[in-house]
């Protein structure tokens, strides 16, 4: 399991590359930027969450709260949060 | 391949949808001007003098006033549907798979139960473009806050699919094909 933010995004890129079939899109994702304005589309969202819950070993609250699924970032955060 | 509305003409007598393609290669630069020439062109047939379609600071398209509006593109094609009159509408447009993984975190045991095949009408790409074109529509209102496409419920009262979040319903009508599942939400 990876312990720091930076293993944590490396890892959800990691996720998001099997997402979408490739690297070429991820690798113009900012960690920090938008997922949705970079052009993700909420099918991908979704296939990246369910495959979040299987690589990090927790499940979505229903009430999740959308700031929490913006970025690369507060993905990572969330993950982290979870762990501590 | 063809998009139509799936809502009758009953629903909104001078709703507009226009499609347009979207350029080589494909990427988010191209779907979003796609989007805009078929909101360009929405418009033009629902009678706007307006013909721009600005992006809110959060990435909402602004429809001239008077012509509610919605976008939705694939990798390969966008729709645009403008209502005049109404309070909001909402427009999805999904070719990607849902696996059953994906159904089962978008949709509520009883949406799975009751509204999806075989027991139900439709396919779990079809009620994922229904969600997300009922959270077009009420995300438009604007008293709901922030929330999540998913978080929607949607039920089929007396026959008619209908999404509701927090008290606020909207009317969804589906369009189911073979290759493309499309889906509108009109709230008059």
């Amino acid at each position: 399991m990876p312990d720091t933010a930076a293993e944590v995004r490396q890892q959800i890129r990691e996720v998001l590359v099997g997402v979408f079939g490739g690297p070429s899109f991820v690798s113009q994702l900012q960690d920090a930027g938008s997922l949705r304005e970079a052009g993700v589309p909420s099918t991908a969202l979704v296939a990246l969450l369910v495959a979040m819950e299987d690589a990090f070993g927790f499940q979505w609250d229903d009430d999740v709260r959308p700031e929490v699924l913006r970025s690369i970032d507060s993905l990572a955060g969330h993950v982290l949060a979870l762990r501590n | 391949m063809i998009v139509e509305s799936a809502a009758p003409r009953g629903a909104a007598p001078l709703m507009s949808m226009e499609t347009s393609r979207v350029a080589p290669p494909h990427g988010p630069a191209e779907q979003f001007a796609a989007g805009r020439r078929a909101a360009a062109a929405a418009l033009a047939a629902a009678g706007s003098a307006g013909r721009t379609v600005e992006r809110a600071r959060d990435g909402r398209p602004l429809f001239p006033q008077g012509f509610a509006g919605s976008i939705s593109h694939t990798g390969r094609l966008a729709v645009a549907l403008v209502v005049p009159g109404a309070e909001a509408v909402g427009v999805d447009i999904e070719t990607a798979a849902v696996t059953p993984r994906m159904a089962a975190f978008v949709l509520r045991e009883q949406e799975r139960r009751l509204l999806l095949a075989p027991a139900g009408p439709y396919t779990a790409r079809d009620l994922f473009a229904a969600k997300e074109a009922a959270f077009k529509a009420l995300n438009c209102i604007g008293t709901l806050g922030e929330f999540l496409f998913w978080q929607i419920h949607l039920s089929r009262p007396e026959g008619v699919l209908t999404a509701t979040y927090r008290g606020e319903s909207v009317p969804v009508w589906i369009h189911p094909q073979a290759d493309l599942s499309s889906a509108v939400a009109i709230r008059r």
